[in-house]
């Protein structure tokens, strides 16, 4: 398999540049993290997050192919040659496939990701009914693996001023939670500012790249319609089957 | 009092005036297609009637405002300068008016 990576060293270069490779694929190497753990053994200085290898942590979120993916369920059988790697774009570059993601979890700390509840706590649990905890689905599944944010040309030019597709699916999951008692104050943060929620132009990229299928577009307009004391639709966030890059 | 579209404001300005866009060009094309006009005439006559001049109006104003919303969200992302951006911003706002001084000049015209 031929691999065109992007590479960037702090202390010798001065801009990233893509660096070709080409590597023998083995029966097991069935995901792109496959290849680039294996090609790792042979370039030890190729730099790039993973953990779980399982689509779950987030971490090996990278720019494949000119679209956002997760390396480890992305299939080496469907990648157009050569393939080419390239870091979570608008974000900071630390070096080769790691950026610096210290603003998007500033936005995302700034939606209160909790819930807030001061009344005195039920002997067992907070119980919800079945349609009330329907209505989180297709926003609590996000593992903040910032491929949405980093494909939204909204959140390219205002990372310090919009919020952006992952903290917003993520602020709608607290706000539309039955447990939740803080609504007016999440409210009152995003809708009181030009540039927090309303930044968002429905490009619908983070729609598409989502690795888990999900709609933070939607989970905006959603937010929105509240502030704006329209209807909102009932039950959770419409999905779709993710899409991997090609 | 500043008018400001921002925000909230900003996006009922957009959704009204699409809709209001979409139901004009709807009514429009409908009057068009029920009563064909063939001439000049005709057709001045269908754009003075005053019904007709108010929701041309409307429309324009529809339009401009949703134009003003739109364009300026892309120079806020686009035109990073501030000389820059206030330049471009008031260029847009000068054709837009300039775009609404002559649809009122048009339909006055229609009147005489």
């Amino acid at each position: 398999m031929k691999l065109s990576i992007s590479r960037y060293n702090p202390e010798h270069d001065e801009s990233p540049y893509l660096q070709d490779y080409e590597i023998e694929l083995v029966a097991s190497d069935h995901m792109l993290l496959d290849v680039l753990l294996r090609l790792k053994q042979q370039d030890d200085t190729l730099s790039f997050r993973r953990s779980c290898r399982e689509g779950v942590c987030g971490s090996d979120a990278m720019n494949i192919n000119g679209r956002n993916g997760l390396a480890c369920i992305t299939r080496t059988s469907t990648l157009r040659e050569p393939v080419v790697i390239r870091p979570l774009p608008g974000f900071p570059i630390i070096r080769d496939l790691f950026v610096d993601m210290t603003q998007f979890f500033k936005q995302y700390e700034s939606i209160t990701p909790y819930l807030v509840n001061d009344e005195s706590p039920p002997e067992k649990e907070r119980l919800q009914s079945p349609a009330e905890r329907d209505r989180l689905n297709g926003a609590y599944e996000c593992i903040l693996c910032a491929c949405c944010s980093s494909q939204c040309p909204s959140y390219w030019w205002n990372p310090d001023k919009f919020v952006g597709p992952a903290g917003l699916i993520k602020a709608y999951r607290f706000i539309f939670d039955s447990r939740d008692r803080a609504t007016e104050q999440r409210l009152d943060d995003l809708g009181g500012d030009p540039y927090r929620l309303f930044r968002c132009r429905t490009i619908m990229n983070c729609a598409e790249v989502c690795p888990k299928g999900l709609e933070p577009v939607r989970a905006i307009e959603a937010i929105r319609l509240k502030i704006a004391q329209l209807p909102v639709h009932q039950g959770g966030l419409e999905t779709h089957p993710p899409k991997s890059p090609k | 009092m500043r008018l400001r579209f921002t925000g909230l404001a900003a996006w009922w300005v957009q959704r009204a005036s699409a809709v209001f866009m979409l139901l004009f060009i709807v009514f429009a094309l409908v009057a068009f297609w029920l009563y064909p006009r063939h001439s000049y005439l005709e057709w001045r006559s269908w754009a003075s009637s005053p019904c007709v001049v108010m929701a041309i109006l409307a429309f324009f104003a529809a339009l401009l405002l949703h134009m003003w919303v739109g364009l300026r969200d892309v120079l806020l992302d686009y035109a990073k300068p501030a000389g820059l951006r206030r330049l471009l911003l008031g260029g847009v706002a000068g054709s837009l008016f300039g775009m609404a001084v002559w649809v009122v000049l048009i339909l006055a015209r229609l009147q005489t």
